[in-house]
């Protein structure tokens, strides 16, 4: 009898430590991904309400419509806004970049150049982005690749706003000079790339 | 010679009730309870391959914007036991830039939502939305004992503040899920 009172009182003091093991029991399962550096910026579109003496953007290229004034043969001001949806999702810079810093005639010749006459064109390219506006001058004083660097402290995303600007009379030499004959080019290259 | 000293002992053992009861009366009765307590134990099991979600690229690199095909395999409890009434709670956090901790520029974030289910234990899968001010289905109630696998996946991820937000870019982007089964006493 005493042997079986003993026996009870020995489970009984093995029901305590059982009793904590029934405290909660949880897993944790961690959840990762990764986010990689990304500049992007889409095919570009005209402004709406943008275009002065351009026929519009062909693929990449604005095409004058007029580029010289009939009676005086020079440069018509003309201008075109184009806007690219685009990001960059840390700090960055923009570089935009002339080929010929100006608009040069497309057959490179150099030794027809008479007296009072230009044969280049100067033009500017406004640029908005972020909290960045600035313009980009390309003088066209010599045919060279020309740039501007513009840093970026903080990522931007949204509307990446570029305005060409030709001024009435633009000139390489003095304004309003009469213009040579030929086509003039050049290409603007616009990059979002890491600091 | 030892069994032979056992077995005096007993039969000594007998003879002696038999004396005492013979001088009282002959029939007694006493009651001896016997009582033992089964704890109610539960165990969250053993956590399948890797144990974790690897979301990997979290964005469309085009856009830059969350990816819309996002998804990793579930993972699963396995042996998950309960030997009562009890609870399966699941929590989470959502998945937030470790290195980019400045509030983000404007249309930007740095944190992504999502959806945490646990399933298998209840009628009713346990769930968690990251992005919910309360989450009332978070904990569900099992009646009875029950021993299985619970699956855990995790869906619906979207981008804190908007889906046409950006993310930052981080290399670590970390939440965590949590599965909690208890005894209910």
């Amino acid at each position: 009898m005493r042997a079986l009172t003993l026996v009870v009182l020995a489970g009984a003091a093995f029901a305590s430590p059982a009793l904590a093991q029934s405290t909660p029991n949880a897993q944790n399962l961690p959840v990762t991904g990764r986010v990689p550096q990304l500049c992007s910026l889409q095919q570009g579109t005209i402004t709406p309400g943008g275009l002065n003496n351009i026929a519009g953007l062909d693929g990449d290229t604005l095409r004058i419509i007029q580029f010289t004034d009939p009676s005086t043969l020079s440069v018509r001001a003309a201008s075109a806004t184009i806007s690219f949806d685009a990001v960059c999702n840390f700090p960055h810079s923009v570089r935009i970049e002339s080929q010929n810093n100006g608009m040069w005639p497309v057959d490179g010749r150099v030794s027809d150049r008479p007296q009072g006459f230009a044969y280049a064109v100067p033009y500017t390219a406004d640029i908005s982005w972020g909290p960045v506006n600035t313009q980009f001058s390309a003088d066209a004083k010599v045919r060279s690749t020309s740039q501007q660097v513009i840093v970026i402290n903080d990522p931007v995303a949204g509307e990446f706003s570029l305005r060409i600007r030709i001024e009435d009379g633009a000139s390489n030499v003095e304004t309003r000079a009469p213009l040579v004959a030929g086509t003039y080019v050049d290409t603007v290259r616009i990059f979002l790339e890491p600091r | 010679m030892t069994r032979s000293l056992i077995t005096l002992i007993a039969l000594a053992a007998l003879a002696l009730p038999v004396s005492a009861q013979a001088q009282s009366r002959d029939t007694d009765t006493k009651t001896v309870n016997i009582v033992g307590t089964a704890p109610v134990m539960c165990f969250a099991g053993t956590l399948s391959g890797t144990g974790s979600y690897d979301l990997g690229v979290l964005i469309d690199t085009t856009s830059g914007q969350l990816r819309s095909d996002l998804s990793a395999p579930a993972q699963v409890l396995v042996g998950s036991f309960c030997t009562g009434r009890s609870t399966i709670t699941v929590s989470a956090t959502p998945l937030e830039a470790q290195n980019f901790t400045a509030t983000p520029p404007s249309g930007f974030a740095r944190r992504v939502d999502y959806t945490a289910t646990a399933s298998g234990w209840t009628v009713t899968p346990a769930s968690y939305q990251t992005a919910a001010a309360s989450n009332t289905a978070a904990t569900q109630s099992r009646p009875t004992s029950f021993s299985g696998d619970v699956t855990v996946a995790i869906s619906g991820f979207a981008t804190t503040g908007g889906q046409n937000l950006r993310l930052v870019a981080d290399g670590d982007y970390r939440g965590l899920v949590t599965v909690t089964i208890a005894a209910v006493n």
